[in-house]
């Protein structure tokens, strides 16, 4: 089917929590939302992409989720084309079932929670190994448990998300994300919704997850987040990534004008 | 007065301490007035009706127990119900189906809904009746077999199976588009949400769709099952002895026809009364406060982990 190497060796190993794009295009509309975008983050590496709004920044998230899809380019998700298989001539996009698969090795974290408020924590948290992943109830139960305690949250298991506060909202979003097991993690804003005193809770855990050797790509606003626990930094505007380096580098000593007067504001 | 008030005291023309004063609402001379005209107008029709002989109360009161108005009473019941249900069950159908993102099964369902909505009710149900004159004979059989039943149109579309058909047809549309509304209500992030974690269509819709929407499905089914009663009286034109029927065929041979039909409106506003209470409550159920924690969650106290 395929004629990318990386594929042949990526069907043998479950996933490596790779990120590669090529030359990814996205317009909505006439608006063209991403421009040329080149990137490559490696298992483990922790990514912040940073920049003002509108600049196409957790549009490049959503499309690492399948949330929105690429007009142009290639995207290639844990070592393998994402949402879209490739022939001689074209990209074919694949069975749902497959882009469900797929998504299952990304969990995604969002600026809104968006925790089912039908729901309790633990049924949250369950909810993908249970209902996906078909896993016994007892198992994922388990494991329910010991991720509310990695986040922080033990004993919260019976509250519904309108009980928690946004802080822990957060939390249990983190740990309903992991509870599938991902090779990489998306954090789309994850603190933007939080009054200033629960963001820490919400970066502590993070930070944890980072110390673990989880990829992690992070759309943040938060420069201290970044220069502490991020490898590297990425500076969009307008749809183009400006400036990719290290992450403290970066935001010491940004080389392009435009990321200096961005940090300028921001720092 | 006027020297009190200048003083700042609050006023010498009573003993009761002015905290304890009840505050009382500011009634307009339109308030009485209006008072006044509906008293009048209420003492006097119930004077007119209850004097007028034509009212024939003493017909009212027999028939009203009659044994074929309460089996027509019955049958309306039994219509309402049936045809709620289906309708219902269908609605849902052509609900999931609207929402789908393949445009043929989308258009279809939406062609279905704007046919049976945008056409009378009455006007379909005799259609189904007589749908016999367009296929007179049916034949249902497995194709490329020779295993098929004719079945005679006419005798299959009997007057009661014409008015369940037509009701459930026109009712599904109804609630299609309820449904529809309810699915709609459920935020974009629940969807992402439940796609990001690679959740399949179904799951999504059983798990994670309906138990949202249903906050805002229940209340309006709820105005439907009372709508639908109403409804029914349509298929009297069909010979279903329901209510409606019931009480025409009893006035056909004695000719009272205002106290058959003030029978047959008692029976429709009880009833109509009898399902609103449950309605407001439904109503009072799901409303957006008490929608965000699900009843049964537990009180909020300290959980016991948190020491740990």
């Amino acid at each position: 089917m395929t004629t990318s190497p990386v594929l042949a060796n990526g069907g043998t190993v479950a996933c490596d929590g790779t990120v590669l794009a090529r030359g990814i295009e996205k317009s909505f509309g006439s608006k063209k939302v991403l421009k040329n975008i080149n990137l490559e983050i490696a298992s483990g590496e922790i990514c912040c992409i940073i920049g003002p709004s509108g600049s196409g920044k957790s549009t490049l998230l959503r499309c690492m989720n399948g949330l929105e899809t690429v007009d142009t380019g290639v995207l290639k998700m844990n070592g393998e084309d994402f949402g879209y298989y490739e022939t001689e001539h074209a990209y074919h996009a694949v069975s749902r079932k497959k882009l469900a698969e797929q998504r299952t090795r990304i969990g995604m974290v969002f600026q809104q929670f968006n925790l089912f408020p039908n729901m309790t924590a633990h049924q949250n948290i369950t909810a993908g190994p249970v209902l996906v992943k078909r896993s016994d109830k007892e198992s994922a139960g388990r494991r329910a448990h010991e991720l509310l305690a990695d986040v922080g949250l033990s004993g919260f298991g019976d509250y519904y998300p309108a009980q928690l506060s946004g802080g822990q909202q957060q939390r249990v979003a983190i740990a309903r994300a992991l509870a599938m097991e991902p090779q990489i993690m998306l954090f789309d804003e994850p603190t933007s919704a939080l009054d200033p005193e629960k963001v820490g809770e919400v970066l502590a855990v993070m930070q944890g997850l980072a110390k673990k050797g989880m990829t992690m790509v992070v759309v943040t606003h938060e420069m201290g987040f970044a220069r502490e626990v991020a490898d590297s930094l990425i500076f969009m505007d307008d749809g183009c990534v400006v400036e990719r380096g290290d992450a403290r580098q970066v935001l010491a000593h940004p080389q392009e004008a435009r990321t200096k007067s961005f940090l300028q504001k921001v720092l | 007065m006027q020297s009190l008030v200048s003083e700042g005291k609050e006023t010498t023309m009573s003993h009761t301490d002015g905290i304890l004063k009840p505050r009382l609402r500011r009634r307009s001379a339109l308030e009485y007035a209006a008072w006044c005209v509906c008293i009048l107008v209420a003492a006097g029709i119930l004077f007119s009706v209850s004097t007028n002989p034509n009212f024939k109360w003493d017909v009212v009161a027999q028939y009203f127990t009659q044994e074929s108005i309460l089996r027509g009473l019955v049958l309306t019941i039994t219509l309402t119900v049936v045809s709620m249900a289906l309708g219902t069950l269908l609605g849902l159908g052509l609900a999931i189906m609207r929402s789908s993102r393949i445009k043929p099964i989308a258009a279809t369902a939406g062609v279905y809904i704007t046919f049976f909505r945008g056409t009378p009710v009455l006007v379909q149900l005799i259609f189904w009746f007589n749908i016999a004159a367009l296929y007179p004979n049916l034949t249902v059989g497995i194709p490329f077999t020779n295993i098929q039943q004719a079945v005679d149109v006419n005798a299959l579309m009997a007057p009661i199976t014409a008015a369940i058909i037509g009701l459930t047809l026109n009712e599904a549309a109804y609630m299609a588009e309820i449904i529809r509304g309810g699915f709609s209500s459920v935020g974009k992030g629940q969807i992402e949400a439940a796609d990001s974690l690679g959740m399949g269509s179904f799951t999504k819709m059983r798990k994670i769709i309906i138990p949202q929407a249903m906050p805002s499905i229940i209340p309006a089914t709820g105005n439907q099952v009372i709508g639908m009663f109403k409804e029914t009286s349509l298929v009297s034109v069909l010979g279903v002895a329901e209510l409606l029927q019931s009480a025409q065929l009893i006035y056909a041979r004695n000719y009272q026809t205002i106290p058959l039909l003030i029978v047959a409106s008692l029976w429709y506003l009880v009833m109509t009364l009898v399902l609103s209470y449950p309605q407001s409550l439904l109503e009072k159920k799901y409303n957006r406060s008490a929608a965000t924690i699900p009843r049964k969650a537990r009180k909020l106290t300290a959980p016991e982990g948190i020491s740990r």
